[in-house]
């Protein structure tokens, strides 16, 4: 891994009020969120590669499914769901400051 | 038999995690799907006129509030606990004052569900309680994931025989997620409802725009089986509540919108933003409808009939409302219950009780 690349490992929750026209923002899980009716979508990167990404569900509790993250470039991460359970889907982390995790907009926010 | 919403995908999505709560789905997704299929069924089959709701009175199902408090402002008083029952009682009986904002197109949709609730008066040993327990703990806060709230053994409180009683646990919630429910047919010992203590009732640690015990309201839909007003299908159109009289909408409505707020062609009046079920504020969600009520009563005839038939057969005479009163904290019928409802109802449950059986064992 390229040593140069943002830290993105742990789990990380969508401050979707804090998203500009460019960027998604997302902070750690226990980061102290304002309450939102909407659940927060969630994505959960592992160190071993593996992946959990959390979706609102029917019964208000987030949603997990599980796959795998990659890094193809410094900046650019692959996630793929290798059982078949979901399309795979690109990001590109533009910072990651503290608490602050920020990725390129309309790639999967 | 009928299929699952569009949500079945991510449960089986859950099959290949690696998380305990995936382990947990593991086990238990076949016996749930299972579950599941049945319980739609029956709702079905009440939506579509093939049966009636058996009961003319009103119920009223006891309640315990568990209250898991990490600070002392978490630890809410019991006036904001009854604040929460109050607002369920005015929701459910369509006694909420803002009930008159509904747009007029929609009022006559409007239902009184004659679904009531009260704080349990006698505990699952017969001793008399307030229906309020409260535990100190020693986490900060609670996460979706592991459902931690619901034992004690993880820093949670433990249910009361979900069968009896609504479990409702109060806590401070991570993500500021408000709350979450289990639909029927879930496991039996982390059955009922989770609310973020600012969300729960209408004073003492309640915060905008969450303040008016909506949450609450909207999680013990799902309780009762209700699903989200747009489908569950995210922004799509294909989504399905299985109610028929709600407007097909795109996605969950957030905030306080204006009407009429139009999405997949479903003007000129649009979505109902304003149904309890949808994403709004506090203030802008009054109502549920005629086939919302019918929904949650089929499911009081159905997987929770245990709240139903104790009260059936103590209605019918006046000695047997004091016998009511006095029961273990039991939920309450009033109104004009009947010996032939209560057999009907019982053989109705005994046969899909047989139907489900028969599915999980595969023996059809």
């Amino acid at each position: 891994m390229n040593e140069e690349a943002p830290d993105i490992v742990g789990a990380w929750l969508h401050a979707y009020e804090e998203d500009t026209d460019t960027t998604a923002v997302y902070h750690p899980e226990d980061y102290p969120f304002r309450p939102s009716r909407r659940p927060r979508r969630g994505m959960d990167f592992h160190a071993d590669g593996t992946f959990v990404e959390w979706v609102p569900g029917p019964d208000d509790r987030p949603r997990e499914v599980a796959g795998r993250w990659a890094r193809q470039e410094t900046d650019r991460i692959r996630v793929t769901f290798p059982e078949g359970q979901g399309e795979p889907f690109d990001l590109t982390v533009v910072s990651r400051e503290g608490d602050t995790l920020s990725f390129a907009r309309g790639e999967r926010q | 038999m009928i299929d699952e919403p569009e949500f079945t995908e991510p449960l089986a999505r859950e099959l290949c995690g690696t998380m305990p709560v995936h382990r947990r789905l593991l086990n238990e997704s076949m016996a749930y799907r299972a579950q599941r299929s049945a319980i739609e069924n029956q709702a079905t089959q009440y939506r579509l006129g093939g049966r009636r709701i058996s009961r003319s009175g009103t119920i009223s199902i006891p309640v315990v509030v568990h209250v898991v408090h990490n600070t002392d402002e978490q630890n809410i008083s019991d006036g904001q606990i009854y604040s929460q029952i109050e607002i369920l009682n005015q929701d459910f009986r369509a006694a909420n004052p803002d009930v008159t904002q509904v747009p007029p197109v929609w009022q006559p949709l409007v239902a009184d569900t004659m679904i009531e609730f009260h704080l349990a008066t006698r505990n699952p040993n017969g001793d008399p309680t307030d229906g309020i327990i409260r535990v100190r703990t020693t986490r900060s806060s609670f996460s979706h994931h592991d459902d931690a709230v619901k034992s004690s053994a993880t820093g949670g409180a433990d249910p009361w025989p979900s069968d009896q009683y609504l479990n409702m646990w109060v806590c401070q919630l991570r993500g500021g997620l408000l709350g979450y429910a289990q639909f029927p047919g879930g496991p039996p010992d982390t059955d009922g409802v989770v609310i973020r203590h600012s969300a729960f009732g209408n004073m003492g640690t309640v915060a905008q725009p969450f303040h008016l015990g909506r949450t609450a309201t909207h999680e013990v839909g799902h309780w009762l089986n209700l699903y989200h007003i747009w489908g569950d299908d995210g922004q799509g159109c294909s989504g399905d509540d299985k109610v028929a009289d709600t407007p097909n909408q795109g996605g969950g409505n957030t905030g306080m919108p204006t009407f009429p707020h139009i999405s997949c062609n479903n003007g000129p009046n649009g979505d109902m933003f304003m149904n309890y079920m949808d994403y709004t504020d506090d203030a802008g969600m009054m109502m549920f409808t005629t086939g919302q009520s019918t929904r949650m009563n089929a499911c009081l005839e159905g997987p929770r009939a245990s709240f139903l038939i104790p009260q059936l057969a103590r209605v019918g005479g006046p000695e047997e409302r004091t016998v009511a009163a006095a029961s273990a904290g039991g939920p309450r019928v009033s109104g004009n219950g009947s010996q032939r409802e209560l057999e009907q109802l019982l053989q109705e449950v005994l046969k899909d009780t047989r139907a489900a059986l028969s599915v999980i064992s595969g023996s059809r």
